[in-house]
């Protein structure tokens, strides 16, 4: 356990920072906010955090507190610019933000070290703290996901105009979507940089975009698991795969293709579904190869059904056989 | 009581709604009838607040709500239900329910899920069950009693009858009375005119923006050729008989 944990130490570091990226665009895009603006969070996260260790000579994590804060209110002011744009128009102004990020980091001269970045940041931020920190963050957004916060955003997410007219502030729910990519970004990017001890304009650019929606199409858009499973995945899958050499991307391509075609809700979702139909399989086998009745009216706190965006195909002969029904009726 | 007066609302250059004025009384059902394009749905979005209007006011019960946010609107005691029902599929009935009382108060809630239960018993035995799996009637029935939930003075229906099979049209027209009984000011788009004037009190009819006949529902009748003008013949084809 031990000798694993230290051989394979930059991976877990990895996967720890690249599951808050991934969190950092997930959870706006689950709010109904396509912006990819986390990816220039992180670069601020990172870069700020150096620069205040280096340059004032800040405690790691006092440097990644006020990173943190600073991508936050920098996520807000580009929301309140931008948070009336939706869909593509969105996501290009949010790109071009990651990208002045970039510009700013490799034009920075000798503050943000220009195209050799930073290096040297040497504090006594643990990988320990970093997955504490983790985990608590990730306890946060699986908070969310859960009870009246998960019926709000997917009301905001599903029918804005809706969820405006049952007294839901959109605006405000869009903004905090900017703000919390903004910290997780930020969070993701400082932690990095801190057990990394180095920074350079080659670590935050359109790769960390790919990077992050990569693990949020093959892991599941609508879950934290999903963002769980892949960072997992897409952090310890290269080095797997370091062994085929220079086809490594095209595996990697395929690999995204793939899923983003067959599995719509990712992994997570295929996981969801097995789960269902394993007790579905067991239920019908205590019962005697009889089918359960598929209602339970009486039931107090009504269960939640995965149907997301698509009906699945019984699903759907559910659909038809009730609208027949209420045809006769 | 809504009262809206000389009401005006563009998109862009195009005025699609020009001068629009209209009351809503408590337990009264105000239809506004009108062709495509007419601005129906555009006078219901403004006084929700989803769409601002660039002139005119919207005053409830004397207060001013003119171009407020939907959300604070809502909480004003106005409550939309769009056009084509728009429920949140993948999330249950009640669940749907409980997003409708978002903007009420809390106290009440459990009083008011009981009086919407009470008024829509398909909700309470579909209570469990995702929203996406009911029928189009039962789905329009949920919309009404999320729009309830949020305690309502005013209710604005938006093509009630729409994408429905006739029989069904019946039963939710007949919510829609038992709504206005219940002390809720209803205004309500409807281009079925032969149902809506069955339940109306009021008509408002609106052409190219501008409110072209106002009168209760029993002369609206008679004026067929008013009607017949800018909703064609078929609209008003069985009346004659």
């Amino acid at each position: 356990m031990i000798a694993f944990y230290d051989t394979n130490l930059v991976l877990i570091q990895a996967t720890l920072s690249g599951l808050v990226l991934a969190l950092a665009i997930q959870v706006p895009l689950r709010m109904g906010v396509f912006s990819f603006a986390g990816a220039g969070s992180y670069g601020i996260g990172a870069y700020l955090s150096a620069i205040l260790v280096l340059r004032q000579g800040m405690p790691g994590p006092v440097a990644i507190a006020v990173a943190v804060l600073v991508a936050a209110v920098i996520g807000l002011l580009l929301g309140l610019l931008i948070f009336k744009l939706n869909g593509l128009y969105l996501a290009m102004a949010t790109v071009a933000f990651d990208l002045i990020i970039s510009v700013i980091a490799i034009n920075g001269g000798d503050l943000t070290g220009a195209s050799t970045g930073l290096y040297g940041v040497l504090t006594d931020f643990t990988t320990g703290q970093m997955f504490a920190l983790t985990v608590l963050v990730v306890g946060l957004v699986a908070l969310s996901e859960r009870g009246r916060m998960r019926r709000r955003v997917d009301a905001v997410r599903d029918d804005p105009e809706l969820a405006a007219s049952l007294g839901i502030n959109v605006r405000r729910y869009r903004l905090v979507a900017f703000v919390v990519s903004g910290a997780l970004g930020g969070l993701a990017g400082g932690m990095n940089v801190m057990v990394r001890t180095a920074i350079g304009p080659l670590d935050i650019g359109f790769g960390l975009i790919v990077l992050a929606l990569t693990m949020i199409v093959v892991g599941g858009s609508r879950s934290w698991k999903g963002a769980v499973i892949g960072a997992v995945i897409f952090t310890w899958l290269p080095d797997v795969l370091a062994v085929i050499g220079e086809w490594q991307e095209l595996v990697y391509g395929v690999i995204v293709a793939v899923a983003a075609v067959f599995l719509p809700r990712g992994l997570y979702g295929v996981i969801v579904d097995l789960t269902k139909w394993l007790g579905r399989i067991r239920r019908k086998r205590r019962t005697g190869g009889a089918e359960q009745p598929v209602d339970a009216p009486e039931s107090v706190e009504p269960e939640r059904v995965e149907l997301d965006n698509t009906l699945s195909r019984e699903q759907g002969g559910e659909v038809a056989r009730m609208a027949a029904q209420s045809e006769v009726s | 009581m809504l009262e809206v007066t000389d009401l005006h609302v563009s998109y862009g250059n195009i005025e699609a709604v020009r001068g629009v004025g209209l009351t809503v009384e408590p337990e009264r059902v105000t239809l506004v009838l009108g062709a495509n394009g007419a601005g129906k749905s555009t006078t219901l979005k403004a006084i929700a607040g989803l769409q601002k209007p660039h002139a005119g006011t919207v005053r409830l019960d004397g207060r001013d709500i003119t171009g407020q946010a939907p959300h604070r609107i809502v909480r004003q005691g106005v409550a939309l239900v769009p056009e084509g029902r728009r429920v949140f599929a993948p999330i249950s009935v009640a669940e749907n329910l409980r997003l409708g009382g978002y903007a009420a108060d809390k106290s009440a809630f459990a009083d008011t899920l009981a009086k919407v239960y009470d008024m829509f018993p398909i909700l309470a035995d579909r209570r469990s069950s995702p929203a996406g799996l009911l029928s189009g009637g039962e789905q329009q029935m949920l919309a009404f009693g999320r729009a309830l939930m949020s305690q309502p003075e005013v209710m604005l229906l938006d093509e009630p009858s729409m994408g429905l099979a006739p029989v069904v049209i019946d039963a939710i027209l007949a919510k829609v009375a038992e709504m206005a009984q219940a002390g809720i000011g209803i205004l309500m788009v409807e281009q079925n005119a032969q149902a809506g004037l069955d339940i109306a009190d009021r008509v408002v009819a609106i052409a190219r923006g501008e409110v072209v006949y106002t009168g209760e529902s029993g002369d609206a009748r008679n004026q067929a050729s008013v009607l017949r003008a800018f909703l064609g013949e078929a609209a008003l084809a069985d009346r004659s008989s």
